[in-house]
């Protein structure tokens, strides 16, 4: 079940990204080939050719702030509309659990998350002609390496796996908080996301004051602190955010099976 | 064979209002009930009741035995007022969805409805007008094979004709060992189609006799009688 | 034949009428094959389970009669058609005589009437 409500996730909101993409790599294409950089520095005057670069990378630049932008307004409109809207008139009567329904759509706005940002760099990628790109990127590897060790390919992509997850879950919480008022239903989901927001750096901070105050106070003095205790504070610090997230789960779960009401 | 719905008690209460007040009731198999009230008698908010959109506040509601959930849910066929249908996808994208989701829904019957209605399944539904949207649910519902089907008024806004033909696919798709509650306002054109009418006002229950017993007792029609019971 | 159903009778007693009048009128004629109760009662637009009933009052009576695999019959006692030919003749005769007296006709200007008019719908 949760795997079908999943497919048609991916098809309910593809269509809106797949051509996004496309059309993101496609300007980055247009503007590498246009060179609008170099047109720009090298022309004195001002005619249609350097009107048509500025337009050309004035796009690119709207569409990779867009692409994010976008991913974040599916990732809310899905919930909201789909869910609390007339469709959750469908929805709530397929014999599917309510925790079904918010572990799919968590799962598919992660999904186009991670795309988007894969796309955006890909982009990037191709709109600069970078040179030698396996040596930037060894550099690249080896600072990473010097700072974060091997075991930071590991945790800092947990981290931000488990950031994203406890962000996407504090938004869909202010949704459903905010629809259980009778009224003014999208302005309280913003009311309520603030008061979540809060709520979060409440317990990060208290977090980090009760349990993380030896471990970064240790870092902060040493002049090179180790690949041990960076990566030991990073997976602290996730645990504040696993709180939150399993808060927010139960708290979404809870008004989707008790507090549903739609009009 | 024990009834397919039971309710005891059951009452929802949204702030100070009370919508379903107290209500005690029993349907049995292989009927066609008809739940009868004015707008904002309840009735809606009853059968989203029975369907787990809304969580009763007092009082049990039990559909072959269980409470409304995942396993009610696989056994009854919903029609809501409103339109659920996601504007986007076509109509044979919805029919998958239905066959995806419903172990009985039967998929040749629907292309077979929809081909007598002529609605091309390649159509987008947001191309189509308000009254064929409510043709194609109603279609998705009426192709299950449900044990439980309640239509929440189905002949609202419809033309007289299309009016004829969802109560004529009703009575098609009748079999005894399923029940159909249609709540509605509009009596006289379904009061024929129905064995017993549960009269239902300020959400609660007045009257429940069969469509025969009123015209026997009465003299009326059951649509005469309820413009009596709910005089303004 | 359309089905004619009033809105302030009981629809049981009405569809028994209905069948007993297209069974004398020969749109079921005798010994011939009912359509199934489903079908019967989607072409009257009722409920299916008051048309069961009906029918059952009707097999009750001997007017048709059910063959566990084969379904409803009408009967081929011709008599019986009769019979009930008779008792609905004397209803309809018994309410138009009826509405004539209240109009003020006695007896004698009743056939006359009934004569001439029968004559003029003979041509």
């Amino acid at each position: 079940m949760l795997a079908k409500l999943m497919k048609y996730e991916i098809k309910g909101t593809a269509r809106i990204f797949i051509p996004l993409y496309l059309l993101l790599l496609l300007f980055a294409l247009l503007n590498r080939i246009i060179n609008p950089f170099s047109l720009l520095e090298n022309s004195d005057n001002f005619n249609l050719q350097v009107l048509f670069s500025i337009i050309s990378v004035t796009v690119y630049f709207i569409l990779i702030i867009g692409t994010f932008v976008m991913t974040l307004i599916i990732m809310i409109q899905r919930f909201y509309k789909n869910l609390l809207g007339d469709e959750g008139y469908l929805m709530f009567t397929l014999p599917v659990k309510s925790w079904q329904h918010i572990v799919s759509k968590l799962i598919i706005s992660m999904l186009w998350t991670i795309l988007s940002f894969i796309t955006a760099i890909c982009s990037i990628l191709i709109l600069v002609n970078v040179d030698n790109l396996s040596e930037v990127l060894s550099l690249f590897i080896s600072k990473f390496t010097d700072i974060f060790g091997t075991a930071g390919f590991f945790t800092l992509p947990y981290y931000a796996l488990i950031a994203l997850i406890s962000n996407i879950l504090m938004i869909y919480g202010a949704i459903a908080l905010g629809h259980t008022f009778s009224k003014h239903k999208l302005m309280a989901s913003f009311g309520m996301y603030c008061i979540l927001y809060v709520i979060y750096q409440v317990v990060m901070l208290l977090f980090i004051l009760l349990f993380g105050k030896k471990n970064i106070t240790s870092i902060v003095t040493s002049a090179a602190p180790s690949v041990l205790q960076i990566n030991t504070l990073i997976l602290e610090l996730s645990i504040p955010l696993i709180i939150i997230l399993v808060a927010n789960f139960i708290l979404t779960n809870t008004i989707l099976r008790k507090k549903l009401n739609l009009e | 064979m024990s009834n397919i719905l039971t309710c005891r008690n059951v009452t929802k209460v949204f702030g100070s209002k009370v919508a379903v007040n107290d209500v005690t009731l029993d349907i049995p198999r292989g009927k066609i009930v008809g739940l009868l009230g004015p707008n904002a008698s309840g009735k809606s908010t009853f059968i989203k009741l029975c369907n787990d959109l809304l969580t009763p506040t007092s009082g049990e509601i039990l559909i072959d035995g269980n409470r409304p959930g995942i396993e009610t849910k696989k056994i009854v066929s919903y029609l809501p007022e409103r339109n659920y249908l996601n504007d986007w996808m076509k109509v044979s994208d919805i029919i998958g969805l239905f066959r995806d989701f419903y172990s009985d829904f039967n998929e040749e019957k629907a292309y077979d409805m929809l081909k007598k209605l002529n609605i091309n399944p390649k159509d987008k539904l947001k191309t189509m007008s308000k009254g064929t949207k409510e043709k194609v649910q109603l279609i998705l519902v009426m192709s299950r094979e449900a044990q439980l089907y309640m239509l929440d008024e189905p002949i609202g806004g419809v033309d007289p004709a299309a009016r004829d033909y969802i109560l004529d696919t009703i009575l098609s798709n009748y079999n005894e060992n399923a029940t159909i509650i249609i709540s509605t306002h509009l009596i006289s054109d379904i009061e024929k189609i129905l064995d017993e009418v549960v009269f239902i006002k300020e959400g609660k229950i007045v009257l429940t006799k069969t469509v025969d017993e009123i015209r026997e007792e009465t003299g009326k029609s059951v649509d005469s009688l309820f413009r009596e019971v709910f005089k303004c | 034949m359309p089905w004619e159903l009033k809105s302030d009778r009981p629809i049981y007693s009405q569809l028994i009428e209905q069948i007993e009048l297209r069974i004398c009128s020969g749109v079921y004629p005798l010994g011939s094959k009912l359509p199934s109760v489903r079908d019967l009662a989607q072409e009257a637009a009722v409920n299916p389970n008051t048309m069961q009933r009906a029918l059952s009052k009707l097999e009750e009576d001997g007017l048709l009669y059910s063959n566990r695999t084969s379904g409803r019959f009408v009967t081929e006692d011709v008599n019986m058609i009769n019979q009930v030919k008779n008792k609905l003749a004397k209803e309809h005769v018994q309410i138009f005589l009826k509405k004539m007296t209240e109009l003020g006709f006695d007896y004698e200007e009743i056939l006359s009437i009934i004569t001439t008019l029968a004559e003029e719908m003979k041509k």
